[in-house]
């Protein structure tokens, strides 16, 4: 789960609860889903996370949220902004993959170091969730005063997202102490080498200018010349994505952070230079040069209506109109009532509405969780469903359970064993080559190529697997009872073990591509194990359900030849039986003799 | 007189001056071991022989203590580099005095808290002195911990020159382990000697039943010899059903009883069923390749219902109900078609909701599961790549949040988990949505026990689903390790199991 580190003290600074102790802070913490995980050096709260509330990644935010926990705060709450002075202006140029950008301008900014920290750790967490690791969204936060934007035509400073060829210009990255092409960067920087990845196979790369030349190469690396101190005052915060929406949201979570902190919000005119690239929904007007215009930030309200009867039917209690409205108000929303209050609750509903820095809720449901939040969900009685149905067991796992009974009842220890295992163990090991993937077409042929031996399935394999002992789904469970017995041979003897388990291989006769089954296999490991004690067995958990099974002879690699029989329940090849051949149990470091056999679990039926 | 004949071989073999070990009587007499010491027990209750009982003690030392014997015990390693730091001079700080004498882990403070102990010096506020007098290199824990690692094996603890309390306080320190065994030697008492003065005689006994002497009628004649019925027996381990699966045998039990109805499908599945399905955004990060497991082959299912998709890619898009909001992510009918493992067997209630396993379900309906799940996490011992999930959803006209809780309340009951708490939380495809915490019967630790809610009408419209449906999932070896107390789910599941583990472990009803 990921975290959000919280100063306490600012924590207590910004709600003005000077004298919470850290205990009641806990609490009042869970009490928002923000779970207490641990202290870290500085002394600063680990807060694990739910990734819904993106708004929450800051301390302003954690503040913002137990303001209206506590009652201090009330309804939506819009921070004012001023009109717009700078432009960013959309080049043809911008790589395709990278089309839309947004921005705002910060002024007034109080930067100490807590709030220097704050800023960048919510410009982290925003690129780490929101952002997709930046793919999705990227910020680059700069000095104002160091930018230079000449008035362009109507006299507004204007800075320009373009793209620029890999070696096209030159610049200083910031962590570093030398001009840079932006290929440079991705080869040479420490920063650029990470995020390489994202601009991978772009012909030309994003890149942001003013008038003094390139300042930020998002989404890999700003400008050192526009770097962020403790001593800037005003700020030019730009995003640039592959989505409009979402950049927008993630430039509304930080900019009413910063209006926490008391700075002032200034508007930016965004201009694309076709109507092709803003996203239709997108509140853009025209402007003069053709392109769309958006004003940025987008500090618009949505709302969502909700009846009073869904309201009361998921918390499962009755209220009034006036404290459904009380809720809205504590959960930082707003509900007016639309229809009549003397109506049935099926005719009350209301128009709720959600502030721009949430970009959780889709749905009239998630207002109602608000309103559950803010009611106290430990506060309602729990209470069985008035519901009768009647409970059964798949008729497979009873199967598998009357033969697991079977077996235990003839001394086997009952294993449990990964279904992932590696191409070593399921079939090198076992001393079993995979069957050639045409084998089974050939059968029908007639071209006289026998059976594929029992195991030698063609497997169902995993991309980029965790680590080369689990690469695959088990075509049979006997490899894993060797590996049992491997692991065991300091343990007494004898070792019967046994396993009704999946297993699965390719088949493309499945609508998945995979046929998975159970199988019974069972091991006897002892110092006289031999296959009439194995065929012993078998043919008790056989005629306990009723089947009729024959042993033909026949070769398997795992087994001893002439040692070794085909397992037929009514009619049907479904397994094998034997003794394991002394490759294998040499190879599993055995110093005694193994017998054992495996089958379909389905031939029981 | 008449005996047994192992009384008799003990008597004959025993002497009136000499005592004699029950092991010494054995080897004379070759009989075994617990035959004499039964025969003994006899004779000494008829007056025949006297039992003398000596207990030995023998020590060892643990790996620790052999540990410490060779590089020196914590508090001499720190009160070594406290003088290297020069702590006998000023008090210095303890950070670097630490890193210095490169201790670790719980060693810091078994060394911190001996150095106290033995006065080696003063540590105050974070601050570190050290008393030059002090002698670790005599101190008697050391010299006896030396003393016995070059015995190299069990000692007999009169054989050691090393004062009861610093032993006893190496026990404490865990240090070394102190064995007690008991020694019986058996002389012949005088009536001992008198009888066998007069002669005594083995005892004609039948050592079996045969069928011989069930059918000639002997039986009734016949003096059976005596066993010595406390003597252990030869070990046999029998069959045993597997432990995981026995909890997993207990949650299916509790949740038939509750109403369910099993679910079960496909491990391997298309990402559609896995995540798609449950309104998962396509570029969340748990649909990265990090955390799945994706099929190389085969790579995508052969078929998908083609409304289903139609309807579950517009609730992506758009979003449901006349103010639903869609994701603004990229949705692609390819990516909804890859086969990966099932990371949650939530796929399997999306196919049994969606009418595509066995047919359209009308209202109201319990299901649950306990399969495999699979996930691409970090091997440790509470983490596994694959293990059991319990799945459970209810299907009703009108479910609220106090229906699920009341339903969580039944069902942990059952396993002794009292007091649940719910912390409400997030998920894609429920809302409301909580982390259940309960209370751990025997640690009374606050743990995580599941995850629930009610599932996203984006979710249930694609799907049909014109009712509520709440739906809960926890791991059944969070459950396990809760129940039994086990540290290492390793030991359990898997092919590194320890057969006497599952051997020996306690059932449970």
């Amino acid at each position: 789960m990921p975290t959000v580190e919280i100063n306490p003290d600012e924590l207590r600074e910004l709600t003005g609860h000077e004298d919470k102790r850290d205990d009641d802070l806990k609490t009042d913490l869970f009490g928002l889903g923000l779970e207490y995980e641990g202290e870290t050096e500085d002394g600063e709260f680990e807060l694990e996370f739910a990734p819904d509330r993106l708004d929450r990644l800051s301390v302003e935010g954690v503040a913002r949220s137990l303001r209206y926990q506590y009652g201090d705060a009330r309804g939506v709450s819009i921070p004012s902004t001023n009109t717009p002075d700078w432009t960013i202006r959309v080049d043809p140029s911008v790589p395709d993959e990278r089309p839309y950008v947004t921005g705002a301008v910060i002024r007034g900014v109080d930067l100490d170091d807590d709030a220097l920290d704050s800023l960048i750790q919510l410009q982290e967490k925003l690129h780490a969730t929101m952002g997709r690791k930046r793919a999705k969204g990227a910020i680059g936060i700069h000095d104002l005063t160091m930018l230079k934007g000449t008035a362009a035509t109507e006299g507004t400073p204007t800075i320009r997202y373009v793209g620029v060829e890999p070696d096209g210009d030159r610049f200083v990255p910031l962590d570093a102490d030398r001009e840079m092409t932006p290929v440079d960067v991705l080869e040479e920087h420490q920063t650029g080498k990470t995020y390489a990845d994202l601009v991978s196979g772009y012909e030309r790369y994003p890149a942001i200018y003013d008038d003094i030349g390139l300042f930020s190469f998002p989404p890999v690396i700003n400008g050192r010349r526009t770097e962020v101190s403790t001593d800037s005052r005003d700020l030019f915060v730009e995003m640039t994505g592959t989505d409009q929406w979402t950049i927008d949201r993630m430039l509304n979570i930080v900019c009413y952070a910063l209006a926490a902190r008391g700075a002032t919000i200034e508007e930016v005119t965004v201009e694309y230079d076709d109507d092709e690239s803003a996203n239709a929904d997108s509140n853009g007007s025209r402007s003069a040069a053709g392109g769309r215009e958006l004003v940025r930030p987008d500090f618009s309200t949505k709302t969502k209506t909700v009846t009073h009867d869904r309201i009361e039917s998921i918390l499962g209690i009755e209220l009034s109109t006036e404290e459904i409205i009380d809720l809205a108000e504590r959960s930082g929303l707003e509900a007016t009532l639309v229809g009549d209050d003397n109506g049935t609750a099926e005719d009350r509903a209301y128009e709720v509405t959600i502030p721009p820095y949430r970009v959780d809720v889709l749905h009239p449901l998630d207002v109602i969780d608000d309103l559950g939040r803010a009611y106290g969900f430990n506060d309602l009685e729990p209470r069985y469903p008035d519901v009768g149905t009647i409970g059964g067991r798949h008729e497979r796992s009873r199967l598998e359970n009357a033969a697991r009974t079977r077996l235990v009842g003839l001394g086997f220890q009952d294993l449990l064993n990964f279904h992932m295992i590696s191409e070593a163990e399921n079939f090198e090991r076992m001393n079993l080559e995979e069957a050639d993937s045409g084998s089974d077409v050939a059968g029908s042929d007639n071209s006289g190529a026998s059976d594929p031996a029992y195991g030698a399935g063609e497997p169902a394999t995993i991309k980029g697997p965790y680590s080369e002992d689990y690469t695959m789904l088990r075509t049979w469970v006997t490899p894993s009872l060797l590996m049992v017995l491997e692991n065991n041979t300091h343990r007494r003897y004898p070792q019967d073990l046994a396993e009704i388990g999946f297993h699965a291989e390719v088949d493309d006769g499945e609508n998945t591509g995979v046929s998975e089954g159970r199988a019974v296999a069972a091991v006897l490991a002892r110092h006289d194990a031999a296959y009439e004690d194995a065929k012993a067995r078998l043919q008790a958990v056989v005629k306990s359900f009723g089947g009729d099974l024959e042993t033909p002879p026949t070769d398997h690699p795992a087994y001893i030849d002439g040692r070794t029989a085909a397992v037929v329940i009514d009619g049907e090849k479904v397994g094998v039986i034997g003794e394991v051949h002394p490759k294998v149990l040499v190879e599993h470091d055995l110093e005694v003799p193994v017998a054992g056999f495996e089958f379909d679990l389905e031939a029981l039926q | 007189m008449q005996l047994p004949s192992a009384q008799v071989a003990v008597l004959e073999t025993a002497s009136a001056d000499e005592a004699q070990s029950v092991d010494a009587l054995a080897s004379a007499t070759d009989l075994p071991p617990e035959t004499v010491t039964g025969a003994v027990f006899e004779l000494e209750e008829a007056g025949l022989v006297a039992i003398n009982e000596a207990v030995d003690e023998t020590i060892t030392l643990t790996d620790e203590g052999a540990e410490y014997a060779d590089e020196g015990l914590p508090e001499t390693r720190f009160y070594e580099a406290a003088l290297a730091a020069g702590a006998d001079e000023d008090p210095v700080e303890m950070g670097p005095v630490i890193g210095r004498s490169g201790l670790e882990g719980p060693q810091v403070n078994i060394a911190l808290s001996n150095y106290a102990r033995k006065d080696y010096g003063v540590i105050d506020s974070g601050e570190v002195t050290a008393d030059p007098e002090a002698d670790p290199t005599a101190d008697p824990e050391l010299v006896a911990l030396e003393t016995l690692a070059e015995r190299d094996e069990e000692v007999d603890a009169d054989s050691l020159a090393v004062d009861g309390d610093v032993l006893d306080q190496l026990e404490r320190r865990g240090l070394l382990e102190r064995r007690e065994t008991t020694v019986r030697s058996v002389t012949l008492t005088d009536a001992g000697v008198t009888e066998l003065m007069a002669g005594i005689s083995a005892a004609e006994t039948v050592g079996q039943v045969t069928p011989e002497l069930l059918t000639s009628g002997e039986w009734r004649e016949a003096e059976f010899s005596e066993y010595n019925v406390e003597a252990d027996a030869e070990v046999v381990d029998g069959g045993n059903v597997h432990i995981l699966r026995q909890t997993a045998e207990r949650v299916k039990d509790t949740l038939v009883g509750m109403g369910f109805q099993e679910m079960e499908g496909p491990h391997a599945d298309a990402d559609f069923w896995i995540n798609d399905c449950l309104f998962m955004p396509q570029d969340h990060p748990a649909r990265t390749h990090w955390d799945r497991f994706a099929l190389e082959r085969p790579t995508h299912i052969d078929h998908l219902p083609e409304d289903l998709v139609e309807r579950v890619e517009r609730a992506h898009r758009e979003g449901v109900g006349p103010d639903g909001e869609g994701y603004n992510s990229p949705w692609d009918e390819d990516f909804a078609r890859a086969i990966a493992l099932r990371g949650h067997t939530t796929s399997l209630s999306a196919r049994y909701l969606s009418g595509e396993q066995i047919g359209d379900l009308e209202p109201p309906q319990r299901y649950f599961s306990v399969e495999k799940v699979y996930r691409n996490d970090t091997l440790d011992p509470t983490h596994l790549l694959e293990f059991f999930q319990i799945e459970g959803w209810v299907m009703a006209e009108d479910l609220s949040v106090r229906e699920l809780m009341g339903t969580f309340e039944e069902f942990y009951a059952q396993f002794g988990i009292h007091d649940i708490e719910f912390k409400p939380h997030y998920n894609p495809y429920t809302e409301p949505s909580f982390e259940l915490f309960g209370t751990h019967p025997t640690t009374g630790e606050l743990v995580e026990i599941g995850n629930s809610g009610i599932f996203r009408e984006e979710m249930l419209e694609p799907l049909g689903v014109e009712c509520d449906v709440m739906a809960w999932g926890l791991a059944l070896e969070r459950l396990l390790m809760l129940m039994y107390g086990f540290e290492d789910i390793r030991d359990i599941h898997g092919t590194l199991c320890d057969l006497e583990l599952l051997r020996d472990t306690e059932v449970t009803y």
